[in-house]
Formats: structure tokens, C-alpha cells, sequence
């Protein structure tokens, strides 16, 4: 599913730019769920904007691809419709565009790249009701522009619907437990879980470990100066929550 | 007066002026035109070296006056209840069954046009719309409250110019909806529309307007509102290779209100202008402006707004004028210049002015979600000047939508 590899990448131009990624490895095959825990500033959000194709940073070696297929070379677009799909730890604000207009909109670009049918009104209406009651999304709260107005819990829920709409192949969720109360963790949870499916991939990235008390993990990387230092199964994060990052660190290093 | 005598009233015609002041010397005499014709004379076509013309210049856009290309398509159609005066470049063809409470007034010479001096393109429209042979003038009575929507439909494919001119003298109480097309098609079009409302008279208008990009077209109102009248306007400007929409509104009579919206979308190779001009003259008048615009490569937005509050008859106003506008791409150009002049002592007078660009993380966002760039642009951009066409005619309100997305989309595609 997704495999990066040797992936080295800045930002900034000129004299300013930084390199931020460097060289970072990972697979993560169909089927699974893994999670990336790391201090701040270790590169996990640059790492999430490179691999959707945000602009600002420079890949200078390495690569990334989806099913055999380099992102890289994709406009952004081209990536959500292929099937990726990322949970943006600020949700962005869209003034004016309701979420229902822009989620049909969304997924009807993305079936219109691989050559599908749209989705009909009333097959989209049915379907936004169905995982918005499972996220404890209302009615109304779909009329609403996206993200306009909303709680930080509200923008993360949103988020997950939107996911849930889209179905995507490879979910990137950048620290979508931040903002959350315990009951709301728990709903997106609810709702990660139930996508977990034999073809599809998922990147967790989160500073904590209670995401992961409800999101089970197949792996666990912890990611500090731009690379992968450790990897391991779920009994990592729970090494992390008690020892800290220094404490790992310090045995890397 | 003869036609040499009329050259020499101007200094140095062009080409297209010496036209205009023949087509004027060929109509029947008739002193309220004349007056017109000398306030147009005063500056010619509007040129840079006039104040209020600095961003806009007629004179060089329009050197001689050529027949318009083919007429683009009509940005809205009428609604199926509505009374629909076409003109056609040359001629009003008033609808055989008017609505209660309208009525065509039959006159038989020119009305005087107000702010003649201030408005040269509405004093050469008013000039050279009589009612002798032709009728390119028209006068309304509104005399109730008018429950169908008057369609003004004007279009005038392949012609080299087109002068009109209609009045509404709208009766106290009475009300009216007015929804103009402007589809150009001429050359050069110049057309004055007037709306004088007695108490508690209640008009809303909605404007469309498009163009070719070697048209020159000039759309002025004069708005008078007594006391407790009350005018909403709502316009669409897609440009031409030179288009003024100009407003000029006085308060005649106290605790009037006005709200004018614009919303204006420039591509490569137009130009729009909304120009406008308040004057309260009459105590605890509301005026609320708001003019939204999007531009591109090589377009050109032009916004001017004046609030003009006098000392004594401007006390207890409340207005507020606010323009914002959306740079899409390198190489489109905004100017703007919003100006009050207030003398009262006791009002509330606010404007704002910005001009940006699309928040490139709204881009991004919507990307990843699949939307392509012009899908994602064209989505934002709609959203941002959907506000200023809150007010339109409910029956238009989706043309309007139309029109924003063609004109977005075909970005995305030269």
C-alpha cells in the first residue's frame, strides 16, 4: 500500500530552507493501522503535508508511492482521488461553501478522475445521514459552512465524516485526538474502527498515547529529527506514555 | 444649432465623438436634449484627466465607434410573470398588457435630466433619447403596489450604438421590481435609467450585465427617494472592454433607506467600473453599500463610493459602504477609492476597503479533498461575492449563480 523510502524533503527557498525530513522509511501495508508518535518539531505534520502534496516543500531524495504508484509526481487532487485521504490537524475554515455542497463536490470529482458515475442526490443525502448519525453529526450541522463557526471537537468530527464519505484508500489522520474530549475521542474512534478494512491503510499521528487506547495499532513508529528511530508494536506507545521521548532518545543516541 | 456649431463646442472630437454629435444633430430640436448634449459636450467621452473618470477612459477606449461582434448570450432570462420592455438598440417594444398600477406615459417632449454635469454618459444617453421618431424613451407611472416584476431587456446585436433612457416615477405607497438585462451587443451603449419615488414608495432593483471585450457601455441611474422610501439595488457586472455602472441617489425626504450591492467578476480583457454617488440631503436616512469583486489576468475592477453628508440636512444619517475584492492571479489589477464627506455632526458613517487573495490553505484543503484548483477556486470565489447578491430577485438568483460559474470556469480553462 504505502511505501516510502529514504524520503528527504525542506522547506523554505534559498538560504531559509530547512531540511526537515530526512531520510525516512516506511511501510505500511493493506490492512493496517499504524501509528507515528513523536516530539514536536520531529517532522510528523511536514510528513503529512509532503505525502498529500502541499506546496512549500522539496523532496531532494527519495519517494513515496501508493500501490507501486509514485504520489509524488500527483497534484493533490490527483492523490484524493487515487485514495488518499488526510484528517488535517487544523481543519481550514470555508466561508460560504456548506459541507454538503462540498463534500458532493468532493466525491464527485474524485469518482469523475477514475472515470465513475456520480453520485445521485438522494444516494448522497442517504449516505451523509447514515455516518453522520454515526458520528452524532446533525442534520443542520451539514447546512452549515464547513468548519465555519465550529468547536475544535466539531472540526475533528467533521473531519471524520468526511472521511467516512470518501472511503478512502490510505487515511493519514495528523493528531486528530487533539481537541477532543473524552466522549467526542471516543465517537471518532468509533468511526476510524469501522473503516478498518482489508484494503485500506492508516497513519496515525498523534503526540499521545490515549488515541491509541481506542485505535489499536498493528505498528508503532516514533519519529524524532526527521526520521523513523524506533519501530515496534503496540506495547512501544505505552513505553513512550511512561518513559517519555528523552528516555528513548537517549538509547538511540 | 448647426453641426458646426456643435463641433465647436467640443475641443478636438475624436472620430467616435464627431459620430455622436452628428446622430445628435440628425434628431429633432428639442431644448431639455440640447441642455444634455451641452452638459456632454462639457467633457466629451470621459477621459483619465477627469477625476472621476481617471480609471475609466471612454475617450481612448472607444476612439471610433464600430458595430458591435455578435451579442453574447442573455445573462438572465424573465421570469414567466413578468412585464418584459425589450429594447433593442433603437426602440422600446412596450408589452401589450401592462400590470395594475403601471402605466406608460404618453409625453411628447424630452424631460430634463438632473446632475446632467456630473454624468456624462447619462446626459449623452439622455440627449440622444427622444421620443419624436423613434421611442428609445420611455416614461413610467407606478400608481400601487405592482405585484409582477418589470424585465428590462436590452440587447442590440451587431448595431454600432445604442441610446436609451426610462423613468419611473413611482407614486406614493406603490412598489415595484425591476430586473434589467444587459446584454450589450452594440459598440457603444449608453442607456440611463431614473427612478423617482414618492413616500413610502418601495422599488428593488437587479441588474445583470454582460459583454463582449470590444464593447463600451455605459449604465447610469439617478435614484430621488422621499420620505420613507425605500430602494434596493442589486447588480452583476461581467465588464466590456470598458463598462460603467454608475449610481447617483438623493435623499429627498427623511428616514428613506437605500441598499445597493454589487458583485463584479473582470477576466482578461474586461474592465467593470461601479462608480456611485449618495447625497442625504434629508435627516435619519440608512444607506448600506456593499460591492464584492473578483479579478483575473488581466482584468480590471474599478470601485469609487462617495457618501456626501451636508451639515444641516445630512444629521441622524446612517451609512455604511464596504468594498471587498479578490485578486485571482497575477496581473489583475483593483482600484478602489471610497470616500466620505461628511459634514453633520451627529451621524453614523463607516466604510472598509480590502482587496486579497484566495487563502491558499483553503485551496490546499479542498484539494486534498479532490476538488480540482479551478473547481476549488471557482467554489471560493462564488462563496465570496454570493453576499452581495443576497438582495437580487429571488427569480435571478440562480442565473446569477450561473453566471459566476461560467465566468470562473472558463478561467480555468484559457
Amino acid at each position: 500500500m504505502l511505501k516510502i523510502d529514504n524520503l528527504t524533503a525542506r522547506v523554505g527557498e534559498g538560504e531559509e530552507a530547512k531540511t526537515i525530513i530526512k531520510g525516512l522509511s516506511l511501510d505500511v501495508p493493506a490492512g493496517e493501522v499504524h501509528a507515528i508518535m513523536g516530539p514536536n518539531g520531529a517532522g510528523k505534520s511536514t510528513l503529512s503535508y509532503i505525502l498529500t502534496g502541499r506546496d512549500g516543500y522539496e523532496v531532494t531524495d527519495g519517494g513515496a508511492s501508493l500501490n507501486g504508484e509514485d504520489l509524488l509526481d500527483m497534484e493533490p487532487e490527483e492523490r484524493a482521488a487515487k485514495g488518499v485521504f488526510l484528517s488535517f490537524q487544523y481543519p481550514v475554515e470555508i466561508p460560504g461553501v456548506p459541507v454538503m455542497t462540498f463534500v458532493r463536490a468532493a466525491m464527485n470529482a474524485q469518482r469523475k478522475a477514475r472515470g465513475e458515475e456520480e453520485i445521485s442526490a438522494p444516494d448522497f443525502i442517504k449516505k451523509a445521514r447514515e455516518v453522520g448519525a454515526k458520528l452524532k453529526i446533525d442534520a443542520e450541522m451539514l447546512k452549515r459552512p464547513v468548519n465555519v463557526g465550529f468547536s475544535g471537537g466539531e472540526k475533528k468530527r467533521l473531519e471524520i465524516f468526511q472521511m467516512m464519505m470518501l472511503e478512502p484508500h490510505l487515511a493519514i489522520l495528523d493528531e486528530t485526538d487533539s481537541g477532543l474530549d473524552i466522549d467526542a475521542l471516543k465517537t471518532v474512534a468509533d468511526g476510524v474502527n469501522a473503516l478498518r478494512s482489508p484494503d485500506r491503510a492508516m497513519l496515525v499521528i498523534t503526540h499521545y498515547q490515549r488515541l491509541l487506547d481506542h485505535i489499536q495499532p498493528d505498528k508503532v513508529h516514533v519519529l524524532a529529527k526527521g526520521r523513523i528511530i524506533k519501530s515496534g508494536g503496540p506495547e512501544l506507545a505505552e513505553r513512550l506514555e511512561k518513559e517519555g521521548y528523552d528516555g528513548i532518545l537517549g538509547e538511540v543516541a | 444649432m448647426t453641426l458646426e456649431e456643435l463641433k465647436g463646442r467640443f475641443s478636438d472630437p475624436t472620430p467616435a465623438e464627431l459620430q455622436l454629435i452628428a446622430d445628435y444633430a440628425a434628431l429633432p430640436e428639442d431644448a431639455r436634449r440640447a441642455r444634455a448634449f451641452e452638459a456632454f459636450a462639457e467633457t466629451g467621452l470621459p477621459h483619465r484627466r477627469l477625476e472621476a473618470w481617471k480609471w475609466t477612459d471612454f475617450r481612448q477606449a472607444l476612439p471610433t465607434i464600430e458595430p458591435g461582434a455578435r451579442s453574447p448570450s442573455t445573462p438572465v432570462t424573465p421570469p414567466e410573470d413578468a412585464s418584459v420592455f425589450r429594447f433593442d438598440g433603437q426602440a422600446w417594444h412596450v408589452p401589450e398588457t401592462l400590470p395594475e398600477g403601471l402605466r406608460v406615459i404618453e409625453a411628447h417632449e424630452g424631460q430634463a435630466y438632473g446632475n446632467a454635469e456630473a454624468l456624462p454618459l447619462g446626459a449623452l444617453a439622455a440627449a440622444l433619447s427622444g421620443k419624436a421618431q423613434k421611442t428609445n424613451a420611455l416614461q413610467i407611472e407606478v400608481t400601487g403596489p405592482v405585484e409582477t416584476p418589470v424585465f428590462l431587456d436590452y440587447g442590440a446585436a451587431g448595431r454600432e450604438t445604442a441610446f436609451s433612457r426610462i423613468s419611473f416615477v413611482v407614486r406614493e405607497d406603490a412598489g415595484l421590481d425591476v430586473i434589467e438585462s444587459h446584454s450589450g451587443g452594440a459598440g457603444f451603449s449608453a442607456s440611463v435609467i431614473e427612478f423617482s419615488l414618492g413616500k413610502s414608495a418601495r422599488v428593488s432593483r437587479t441588474l445583470a450585465q454582460t459583454a463582449t471585450r470590444d464593447e463600451a457601455t455605459g449604465i447610469t441611474a439617478n435614484v430621488h427617494l422621499d420620505e420613507r422610501a425605500s430602494y434596493t439595488q442589486t447588480a452583476l457586472a461581467m465588464g466590456a472592454k470598458v463598462a460603467r455602472i454608475e449610481t447617483r441617489l438623493t435623499y429627498g425626504g427623511e428616514e428613506a433607506q437605500a441598499t445597493m450591492n454589487a458583485a463584479y467578476l473582470a477576466s482578461d480583457g474586461y474592465h467593470v467600473d461601479f462608480t456611485s454617488h449618495v447625497r442625504h440631503d434629508a435627516q435619519s436616512c440608512v444607506t448600506r453599500q456593499l460591492t464584492k469583486g473578483a479579478v483575473s489576468d488581466g482584468g480590471r475592477g474599478v470601485f469609487q463610493g462617495k457618501f456626501m453628508v451636508p451639515r444641516v440636512s445630512g444629521q441622524y444619517t446612517d451609512a455604511d459602504m464596504q468594498h471587498q475584492a479578490l485578486l485571482l492571479e497575477d496581473g489583475a489589477e483593483i482600484f478602489a477609492k471610497p470616500e466620505l464627506e461628511i459634514y453633520a455632526d451627529d451621524v453614523e458613517c463607516a466604510h472598509g476597503n480590502t482587496s486579497g487573495q484566495l487563502d491558499e490553505s483553503a485551496l490546499f484543503y479542498m484539494r486534498q479533498r479532490g476538488l480540482p484548483y479551478e473547481e476549488a477556486r471557482a467554489l471560493l470565489t462564488e462563496a465570496f461575492i454570493a453576499e452581495a447578491l443576497e438582495t437580487s430577485h429571488a427569480s435571478v438568483r440562480e442565473a446569477f449563480k450561473d453566471l459566476s460559474r461560467q465566468f470562473l470556469r472558463k478561467q480555468g480553462q484559457d
